[in-house]
């Protein structure tokens, strides 16, 4: 399966966000996308989302040669702020969350042991999600999107609010996870991206450019993309 | 000196400046026209400058000539007296007192204040002693005129009111030199905008001592007045010693304006935490319902206190008001007549009590707030079957909880109107139930369209839309107008009952057709 990008463009006015995005990601791999402040990392996440209207361009799936459209439910989108519905208790919303999607998990486990699997202790397990502490309230929202296992899943900034034991548990989770299908991994933080990502991709003057590590150690590596967002016009 | 006065000025011109250039922007049609980089536009800049200068004169003068006109002169019209120039000075004197302590300038935590002695570190004494000076400035200079003109006009003697500007510089000084004194003595600064109980309650009392005894004929001996004047002109003087020599402007700001600060932080979250709280930690509520079903059982157990309490309350009063004036009747035949008439013509005022009950609003804020606003990021939950299938259980939920009070009035208006008297048209009984009934339906299903359709919100939990403001003031002016309407039961309600049928259906051909594209957190 790959994910295709083809000449996205996206306005604010006359400021030009994303100028051009080309790029096609392959499944089975976790993508790190760098860029500095501004740079649109947030706006590109939400216009695969369609949370934001697009004034140019394409995505699709393409799966055994087919193109397909990038259905809502093939999306996955993780926000840096943990959000789930204060009202219900982390069990309730696991059920409620098995039930609407009986026919596309087949094979649904008892609720305890997707808790176990999070880490989750037994007596947090029936607390209302309101009274959850953040990284509990991550640790629940991850939970919930790798049980969807959409296709694309995208991460904005998911793990620099955690301490860093949760920080290292989601480290794992994600790895185990990204067998068929495409992570987008968004981050400020270079150690973060090199530790966990298989490909680092810059978002930079509204394009997106993968950078190439071949026989480069790590400093060598952090060094040139630091120099490649450093520069005003990079080729 | 000269220079911090120059400062505070550009600061507090330049905020004014953006923020009428902001403000410009936010008006629907101009939005597009101004471009981002407005703020450096030279034109719009010296624009805006001009309105800048134009409101720091206004404020010098216009305001005080419209307080003096409306709150004491305009009023003293009012009232039957033969020495309207007591008067003047009997309400004067009661407001003049309000304003010292709820007006100071000097307590007032504004932006101005913040952005110059915390961001920008101007020293605090310098600052407020400039500022202060000029506001005060400010009430002798913009008062001036109009105490003449208005008082010579209510017959205060001149010297009297030349002595009027400077009463009320001194009154503000006096309260700001002991409010310092009292900083100096317990550690907490006042705040004018935060007065406190026994505050409010002295504001009310003097209040009313401004404007009931005069009706009574009742004012302050002239004398009195002038001697309370001089004496306050008087400590006034002395008080500005105190605001001179006090030393801890800047720990005392520094309190004052972090606080304020805080408050402006939360001011946001207010909304969601008040949402957060409604939620009930009741562990006993469960449900053995499967899916969206579940969902939505356990949102209106745990939702009770905002939607079905309240419905049930406000059945009871009106079962309570229905059975007490069946008493009346019972008792007084002679109000019989009145009752019967009332009824038969004034169903279009129970479109505005219908308006007012209705849960819609509420409902659709937790619903947003407490729920779609998590689960609108997931995926699965975007799907639009999903969408649609919430959206039923919503309405058929909502319709219900606002039925209960609906279905109270309707059949007591009906009860009401046989005990009453009765009426020649039968069908009037049905049609004041079924419309009563339809008035209910008809906000459950504008206020839940009207969310699905403009999910007005943004993740911030902010209300974005500006579609959403003005259709829900123009609800409640379209109920508020029919409030004016004197219809037949027959006439009002059947159109009631037709609009209210069509407008349901078109709303839910709407939402099937577009709420899957609609219903998103804005970005």
């Amino acid at each position: 399966m790959r994910f295709t990008i083809e000449h996205l463009k996206k306005y604010f006015e006359t400021k030009e966000v994303l100028r051009d995005v080309n790029f096609t990601f392959e499944s089975g791999k976790i993508y790190g996308l760098l860029g500095r402040n501004g740079a649109g990392k947030t706006t590109l996440f939400n216009c695969l989302n369609r949370d934001l209207p697009i004034d140019g361009g394409r995505f699709y799936l393409e799966e055994d040669g087919q193109e397909k459209v990038l259905e809502p439910e093939n999306i996955g989108y993780v926000l840096s702020t943990p959000t789930v519905p204060e009202f219900l208790t982390g069990r309730e919303f696991l059920k409620f969350f098995l039930e609407i999607n009986e026919k596309s998990i087949p094979d649904p486990q008892p609720l305890d042991a997707y808790f176990d699997f999070m880490s989750i202790a037994p007596e947090d397990r029936d607390k209302l999600l309101k009274d959850y502490s953040h990284g509990m309230k991550n640790k629940m929202q991850m939970l919930i999107h790798m049980i969807a296992r959409p296709k694309l899943l995208l991460l904005d900034e998911p793990l620099t609010s955690l301490d860093v034991v949760v920080a290292e548990e989601m480290k794992q989770r994600l790895r185990a996870l990204k067998e068929g299908r495409i992570i987008i991994f968004s981050t400020h933080i270079m150690d973060l991206a090199l530790d966990l990502c298989d490909e680092i991709v810059l978002l930079n003057h509204g394009v997106l450019e993968p950078v190439d590590q071949s026989n480069l150690n790590e400093q060598e590596f952090k060094e040139k993309i630091i120099a490649a967002l450093r520069e005003e016009h990079y080729a | 000196m000269h220079k911090t006065l120059w400062i505070s000025f550009a600061l507090k011109n330049t905020y004014r400046v953006n923020t009428i250039l902001y403000s410009l922007k936010q008006i629907p049609g101009l939005k597009h026209l101004l471009p981002d980089t407005m703020y450096q536009e030279p034109v719009l800049k010296i624009l805006a400058n001009i309105l800048s200068v134009i409101w720091e004169i206004l404020s010098a003068f216009l305001g005080k000539f419209l307080y003096l006109l409306l709150m004491v002169f305009g009023v003293g019209m009012l009232y039957n007296t033969a020495d309207p120039g007591r008067l003047f000075l009997h309400i004067l004197f009661f407001l003049t007192v309000i304003g010292a302590f709820a007006n100071t300038y000097m307590f007032n935590p504004s932006k101005d204040k913040y952005y110059a002695m915390i961001l920008m570190r101007m020293n605090a004494r310098e600052y407020t002693l400039v500022n202060y000076g000029y506001a005060i400035g400010k009430v002798v200079i913009g008062f001036l005129p109009f105490s003449l003109l208005l008082g010579i006009r209510s017959g205060v003697p001149v010297w009297i009111c030349l002595l009027i500007p400077f009463f009320i510089a001194g009154a503000k000084l006096m309260v700001a030199a002991y409010t310092l004194w009292d900083y100096e003595r317990r550690g907490t600064p006042g705040n004018e905008n935060q007065l406190g109980k026994l505050g409010w309650i002295l504001l009310f009392l003097l209040l009313a001592a401004a404007y009931a005894p005069p009706a009574a004929g009742w004012m302050l001996p002239k004398g009195l007045v002038v001697g309370g004047m001089l004496i306050t002109i008087a400590a006034g003087g002395i008080s500005i010693w105190k605001i001179l020599t006090f030393r801890e402007y800047r720990e005392m700001y520094r309190q004052l304006l972090n606080q304020q600060r805080n408050e402006q932080e939360t001011a946001s979250q207010v909304v969601r935490e008040q949402n957060r709280k409604v939620i009930s930690a009741d562990a006993g509520i469960t449900s053995n319902r499967k899916g969206f079903e579940y969902l939505n059982e356990l949102f209106m157990k745990r939702h009770q206190k905002i939607l079905w309490r309240p419905s049930k309350r406000i059945a009871a009063v009106c079962l309570c008001i229905v059975i007490g004036l069946l008493i009346l009747i019972w008792f007084l035949p002679e109000v019989k007549k009145d009752v019967n008439d009332v009824l038969l013509v004034y169903l279009p005022y129970f479109s505005f009590l219908m308006y007012l009950m209705n849960r819609g609003t509420g409902f659709t804020q937790a619903l947003f707030m407490n729920c779609d606003h998590s689960l609108l990021t997931y995926p699965c939950y975007k799907k639009p079957a999903c969408i649609l299938k919430l959206f039923r259980i919503r309405l058929r939920e909502i319709i219900k909880v606002n039925l209960l009070p609906a279905g109270v009035i309707g059949l007591g208006l009906a009860v009401l109107l046989y005990a009453s008297g009765g009426t020649e048209n039968p069908v009037n009984y049905a049609v004041l139930v079924v419309s009563i009934l339809c008035m209910s339906i008809f906000f459950s299903v504008h206020y839940l369209t009207m969310y699905y359709l403009l999910q007005p919100f943004n993740a911030e939990t902010e209300l974005k839309s500006g579609t959403y403001r003005i259709v829900s003031s123009g609800t409640y002016l379209v109920c508020y107008l029919l409030m004016k309407v004197r219809m037949s039961i027959l006439l009002f309600g059947g159109m009631t009952i037709v609009f209210c049928v069509v407008y349901s259906a078109i709303a839910c051909v709407l939402v099937y057709r577009l709420a899957p594209k609609t219903f998103r957190i804005r970005r």
